[in-house]
């Protein structure tokens, strides 16, 4: 019987175009746009390069270690190295910087000079590193010569240390995250549909099941798995279609990526189920206030504007953990950036506890035995 | 008893939809529950199916108190409802299988019954057919083949040749014979008098949510004083000619109007005959003839002073 019921579910569904359409052919086409959109952003990104940079070779320059040694630090080869330096006489860093060879030209003095020929991002970027190392050169003779038993540590670390995978942090693929999330909360719109076809007061056919001598629990498990079942296939399928044709990655946790993906459409067909049960009105109601609330999640998750999610984590945490499109792009992002999961699995879980308060109201609508109006 | 009904009381608000409603169903019958559109029948079977709640009164099906987890009783219950109730995403086979699969567990007695109700509804030609390709009649009849095709013991049907065509309406009509013949118990409603007269062992009538006649449709109709009445295409007549038909056997009243005379009786047999010899004995020239028996809008004209499709 619960294969039965399932397997009918299963064709129900499938063969709902329009419904497929929004909760899969929608996100493709909308991932492929993101593609487009935000694809060359992200080779601009990766394609940092270290600032060409001429030092004049003088005797100030010669007599400031302390900035020399600043400046090789800088200018280390290797994946974060933030200078390309040549350091000559003033004649040829002027002939390079006029030929455009070099960004900015430095002379070392007691007030350190940067000679530019045009205005540009990484011009302002050499004038903010030249002006951060005066400033703090100058507050640490200042506190030298007026408490010189004063000890002078610098600021060395202005972040918090965490742990990385290896992989650049990216704002661009929390639009790709925000997107995958999305398509697991629309597996809410099969949870709707089912449960128009699961209540005597909502169709027809709602009534002929609520009359047949089966057991509702099984209708509504077998048609939920149902719904669960293709949720998971549309998302795998996007995650695999951005993956391979826009190089999208997801970390290496293969088993942990399907866990977010079957957790997080769990979610989401949990969420349709509530909103079909407990929103009173005709199906068209229904409808408007799921797509409202997915629309806001979605929002909420970064998919409209990628930053929307940290700036809710951070001044709204409850709203950010409330909110199960944010959880489950948080899920992929930690996949992707961090090396511990203890970020992955608080948000797995958080995940999981909403899914089951969101079955368990469904659940105790389902269960009336009578209606009190047809 | 297959079906018991006393008291019931269902209430939308202050509107009572069911006023101490009362019905008793037997087995082999084919009993209709007739009534005009909102006079509670549609609430008296959502009722009985356990679907809605109600205020007041007890009901019992095969023996046993009708509830939601009533599986027993349920397994032997059919229901044909007015709204058609198939999935437009499933093929005519796949829906009727779909529904028989909710009673029949084994899959080869499954397919048997599946084959059955098709054959029954004359849908053999259509089983691969999504439900928005078929006409409205083709419709009806796999809502019907849904509600029987697991060979229900009790079966209700609820209005369903609403919008048919008389070829699929007589299809059906037929078929519930049928069924019946079979040893299926049957409850029917409609709003057509003429379905419920050509059709049931014994009708009920309903208004306003509470039983106000029942019996045949022999019995019913001898409920009511009105007998045959018969009209007739006069070019002229003369008002002592209308007195002296007045004084004919059996005529109640007699009156004369755009060259038709009507004549109401009251009983009796042979009326048309003898008025046709008066018009003859008395060289009065007449056209067409109509004659009409007593129907049960006049059963319940007589007794709600409204018609039964007000």
């Amino acid at each position: 019987m619960f294969w039965h019921v399932f397997k009918y579910r299963l064709k129900c569904l499938l063969r709902d175009r329009i419904t497929l359409f929004w909760t899969l052919i929608f996100p493709l086409v909308l991932g492929t746009l993101f593609h487009f959109t935000f694809g060359h952003l992200t080779s601009d990104a990766e394609g940092f390069e270290a600032i060409k940079t001429a030092v004049i070779d003088d005797e100030s320059y010669r007599g400031n270690t302390p900035f020399q040694e600043v400046l090789q630090a800088l200018a280390e080869p290797g994946r974060d190295q933030f200078l390309d330096l040549v350091i000559v006489p003033a004649e040829e860093a002027e002939r390079l910087l006029d030929e455009g060879s070099v960004v900015g030209v430095i002379r070392v003095g007691e007030d350190m000079e940067l000679m530019v020929r045009r205005r540009g991002i990484r011009q302002s970027i050499l004038k903010s590193f030249l002006d951060t190392y005066s400033q703090t050169m100058n507050t640490a003779q200042a506190i030298a010569v007026e408490n010189p038993a004063a000890s002078f540590e610098p600021r060395l670390s202005f972040t918090e240390e965490i742990s990385f995978s290896g992989a650049k942090p990216d704002t661009n693929l929390g639009y790709f995250y925000a997107l995958i999330a999305m398509t697991c909360v629309y597996g809410s719109y099969w949870g709707i549909r089912n449960t128009m076809h699961l209540q005597a007061d909502q169709s027809p056919q709602g009534a002929r099941r609520s009359i047949a001598p089966t057991r509702k629990t099984r209708i509504v498990l077998s048609d939920t798995l149902a719904a669960l079942v293709i949720t998971l296939g549309e998302v795998s399928l996007l995650l695999t279609y951005v993956h391979f044709a826009f190089g999208i990655s997801f970390g290496d946790q293969l088993g942990l990526i399907l866990l977010t993906s079957l957790v997080g459409s769990a979610s989401g067909v949990a969420l349709g189920n509530v909103v079909g049960t407990s929103v009173r009105g005709d199906e068209n109601l229904k409808y408007v206030v799921l797509l409202i609330a997915n629309l806001t999640l979605s929002f909420l998750a970064g998919l409209m504007w990628a930053p929307m999610k940290d700036m809710v984590s951070q001044r709204f945490p409850l709203l950010g953990y409330l909110n199960p499109a944010a959880l489950i792009a948080d899920c992929f992002y930690s996949l992707h950036i961090y090396s511990t999961l203890q970020r992955f699995w608080i948000n797995i879980g958080v995940l999981c506890l909403i899914t089951v308060v969101l079955s368990l109201v469904s659940a105790i609508h389902l269960r009336r035995e009578r209606y009190a109006s047809l | 008893m297959l079906v018991r009904v006393e008291n019931l009381v269902k209430r939308y608000g202050d509107l009572v939809a069911l006023d101490h409603f009362n019905l008793e169903v037997q087995e082999g019958e084919i009993v209709g529950l007739l009534g005009p559109n909102g006079s509670g029948k549609t609430t008296a079977i959502n009722c009985i199916l356990a679907l809605l709640k109600y205020d007041k009164g007890t009901i019992d099906v095969f023996g046993h108190p009708m509830k939601p987890d009533a599986y027993e009783s349920k397994q032997n219950i059919g229901i044909v409802m007015q709204n058609v109730a198939v999935f437009r995403e499933l093929t005519v086979y796949e829906n009727i299988d779909y529904f028989c699969g909710l009673y029949v567990e084994d899959a080869k007695k499954r397919k048997e019954y599946v084959a059955e109700a098709i054959d029954f509804v004359g849908l053999g030609d259509f089983q691969t057919f999504f439900p928005h390709k078929l006409s409205g009649g083709l419709l009806r009849r796999l809502n019907i083949a849904c509600g029987i095709a697991h060979k229900p013991k009790l079966l209700i049907l609820d209005e369903p040749t609403v919008a048919v065509d008389p070829q699929s309406r007589n299809k059906i009509l037929e078929g519930i014979r049928e069924l019946n013949r079979q040893g299926t118990t049957i409850i029917y409603t409609s709003h057509y008098m003429e379905e419920v007269e050509q059709l049931c062992t014994r009708i009920v009538i309903i208004d306003q949510g509470r039983t106000i006649a029942e019996g045949t449709t022999t019995e019913l109709k001898s409920m009511i004083n009105g007998g045959e009445t018969i009209s007739v295409e006069i070019y002229l007549l003369e008002s002592e000619r209308l007195a002296e038909i007045r004084q004919l056997p059996h005529v109640n009243r007699a009156h004369y109007a755009d060259h038709l005379l009507t004549v109401h009786y009251d009983g009796g047999e042979h009326n048309l005959l003898g008025l046709l010899d008066y018009l003859k004995s008395h060289e009065i020239a007449f056209n067409k003839v109509f004659s009409e028996q007593p129907t049960l809008n006049d059963v319940f004209l007589e007794i709600t002073g409204k018609q039964l499709r007000d």
